[in-house]
């Protein structure tokens, strides 16, 4: 069995083992060490770039190894602030529950490393089937009439997303009959990438409408974005708003491969649509209903979901308008937003934590006003992360979004006010509320607590967006943009 | 092979009929009926398929349709009903007629949008998944249309029958038995959501927290 197979399967086994046994502490510490092996690992798979494994269905890419190696120390860094959260909540939750939570934090985990490592496009819409039920289980664990309510919305809206993307995934088999013949050749994404030309064009173009709204659905994007501010605000908030973040990453890269696939065709003459007025609409569209939809929030994790959706949208719209440079720009913006916005929850959920408890009603801006009050490190490190947030200069999405307007200027000028109206607006709705909600007067009966050594993950976080944006290696340059070059 | 060809062309019209049959329903039970037959109707097609495909794993999707989602899914749709006492008629967004009307119009797009484009598939299996991509959009439709939870989730059944539909008419695909599997275990989860929406708002008044502490005190 090869390593990537390793990395995968693991998480899966520790699932087993964190479902049945151990108190919720010890399933913390557990799930932490695994976490921390699996984020290991994930950096070993860079030895062996694109080794098939499991019949050929798992072969990590570098594309892949790039987002599994993201998501393999995210996940890290919320099993260390998982440990301040269980320790927090013990008392509210029953046991058994939380050896369902710590299980489901493993699916959700091993269900993202396969959707970014398959080969397979079968095996891909499984892993995001089976992170679809993990964070259903996840949102649905308050048991709470809204946190029901919110997991039933999410099955439903992401069941039929998963519908259309199984029906887009056969009809791409069914495109690549004439070319390849039956068999597994005509499921493996690099096969399929490497006889591009030669598929059926039109077919090719109907299921990449199903794909887009399938897996569109999943990576949040407008008008099928529903679920997501409900699942962030109404779950516990390491497995719903950290974890389940990953998960619109695979959802954006599947989009993206995808994407490819069209685009080659395309431009061989095989007969297929440009993919790009889909993309850049859909990214549009959510872009511009977020920017309006972030005034008037009162809940901090719905309103951070509204943002996660705007970032979906600018990356979709970055792989919409294409070339090498803006799909450069699109990874490196969901790389960048992935630390940022997981930086910002864990910031978030330890904010509600010190104010008494991180439980889903704890997360109004009202409850969450003045932090300097409660903890002076924390509340910056927390203003640190809305600011960044904004994607003005230092943050490092300043980077990937300049590269992204620039890119649509020269290529498709006219969509570049829209794009920057968008922008600006969101940047104004969540620049406002970095003043109330560290300078405000905090609410009565707050006194200055410690937040812990769990704190220093969401600097961690910062330290590397900067690092990425403004003095990225050159060895990851040169393969994000070779990554780019082969997706353009 | 003409004939087992026109046979399963006749079993999923068969499927397509009994999916449009749903929108026309309001009652429940005669909803369940409704699935349970096109799901008898869709193992006896992957049977089919299978004979004439020559695929053993078509078999295996036939007899796992046949014993989930025939026998054991109404049998659990039908102790719901009857549990949380769901006898009455669903209440519906629009009127039937209109949600007929649209189904119709569905199955037009659909036939519109896959027999142009599948111009290089061979001829049945671009009928098979003209018909497949209908059962598709009219269980969506019966989800949109609902206002019932269980009944959403029927509509989502007869979503998953069209697409097993469309999984056993592809000429060799592999995984099918496994993706009808994964399929199945989303059903079964969306099962007992239902069961446990229905518990809440059965028992509204409750507080649901005391059955916390018991089941913390129970261990």
């Amino acid at each position: 069995m090869s390593l990537t197979a390793g990395v995968v399967l693991l998480p899966f086994l520790a699932a087993i083992g964190l479902g049945f046994w151990g108190s919720p502490l010890r399933g913390a510490y557990a799930n932490l060490v695994v976490c921390g092996v699996v984020f290991g690992l994930t950096l070993v798979v860079f030895l062996e770039p694109d080794a098939g494994a499991l019949g050929g269905t798992v072969r990590a890419d570098r594309l892949g190894m790039m987002f599994g190696a993201l998501s393999g120390f995210v996940a890290l860094t919320t099993a260390i602030s998982n440990l301040d959260f269980v320790r927090g909540e013990l008392e509210r939750t029953s046991p058994r529950r939380w050896r369902v939570y710590h299980a489901m934090c493993q699916v959700m985990l091993g269900a993202t490393l396969l959707g970014f490592y398959a080969d397979n496009i079968g095996l891909l819409w499984v892993a995001v089937e089976m992170a679809t039920i993990a964070a259903t289980l996840g949102v649905s664990l308050p048991r709470t009439a809204s946190a029901l309510e919110a997991a039933w919305k999410y099955f439903i809206l992401g069941g039929v997303g998963i519908a259309l993307a199984l029906f887009g995934t056969m009809v791409i088999y069914l495109a690549a009959q004439p070319a390849m013949g039956p068999g597994l050749a005509a499921m493996s994404l690099s096969a399929l990438s490497a006889h591009a030309a030669q598929l059926d064009g039109r077919l090719l173009t109907l299921a990449f409408v199903f794909l887009l709204f399938g897996y569109g659905t999943k990576a949040a994007l407008a008008p099928l974005h529903g679920w997501l501010p409900d699942a962030y605000a109404e779950g516990p908030a390491p497995l719903t708003t950290m974890l389940s973040g990953l998960l619109l990453n695979v959802a954006l890269i599947a989009i993206l491969r995808f994407r490819h696939l069209l685009q080659a065709n395309a431009d061989a003459g095989g007969g297929a649509m440009h993919p790009g007025p889909f993309l850049v609409t859909l990214g549009l569209a959510s872009l511009l209903l977020t920017a309006f939809s972030l005034w008037g929030r009162r809940d901090s994790r719905r309103f951070f979901g509204f943002s996660s959706i705007e970032h979906s949208g600018i990356a979709a719209f970055a792989f919409g308008i294409g070339g090498v440079a803006a799909i450069f720009a699109g990874l490196l913006h969901i790389l960048l937003h992935t630390l940022i916005k997981s930086a910002l929850f864990q910031a978030l959920t330890r904010s509600a934590a010190l104010r008494g408890g991180a439980a889903p009603g704890n997360f109004g801006f009202s409850h969450l006003r003045g932090m300097l009050a409660s903890n002076k490190s924390l509340a910056w490190l927390l203003g640190a992360c809305v600011f960044a947030l904004t994607g003005l200069p230092p943050s490092g999405l300043f980077a990937s979004e300049f590269l992204i307007i620039s890119q649509t200027i020269q290529r498709q000028p006219l969509l570049s006010l829209p794009l920057g109206a968008g922008l600006v607006v969101s940047a104004i709705a969540i620049i406002r509320l970095i003043g109330p909600l560290l300078f405000d007067p905090p609410p009565r009966g707050v006194i200055e607590v410690k937040a812990g050594a769990g704190i220093a993950t969401v600097g961690l976080h910062l330290l590397l967006v900067l690092v990425l944006a403004f003095a990225m290696p050159l060895a990851l340059v040169r393969m994000l943009s070779s990554i780019a070059g082969a997706l353009q | 092979m003409m004939p087992v060809n026109s046979l399963s062309h006749a079993l999923a019209g068969l499927i397509l009929l009994c999916a449009f049959a749903l929108l026309s329903q309001r009652r429940l039970a005669a909803m369940i009926t409704l699935i349970q037959a096109e799901a008898l109707v869709l193992s006896l097609a992957a049977v089919i398929q299978g004979y004439s495909q020559n695929a053993d794993a078509l078999y295996l999707t036939g007899i796992i349709t046949f014993a989930i989602k025939g026998v054991l899914l109404p049998m659990a749709l039908r102790r719901i009903t009857r549990r949380f006492n769901l006898i009455r008629a669903v209440e519906t967004v629009m009127p039937v007629g209109f949600s007929m009307i649209i189904g119709v119009g569905l199955i037009g797009i659909a036939v519109m949008v896959v027999l142009p484009s599948a111009a290089s598939a061979a001829t049945q299996t671009r009928e098979d998944l003209a018909i497949a991509l209908s059962v598709v959009l009219l269980g969506l439709l019966v989800m949109t249309t609902r206002r019932n939870a269980l009944s959403q989730v029927i509509g989502f059944l007869s979503t998953e029958n069209g697409l097993v539909l469309a999984a056993i008419g592809m000429p060799g695909m592999p995984f099918v038995a496994e993706l009808s599997v994964a399929l199945l275990v989303l059903l079964a989860l969306l099962v007992v959501g239902v069961f446990v929406f229905q518990l809440r708002e059965h028992f509204e008044d409750l507080d649901l927290s005391g059955i916390e502490a018991i089941e913390r005190r129970g261990r």
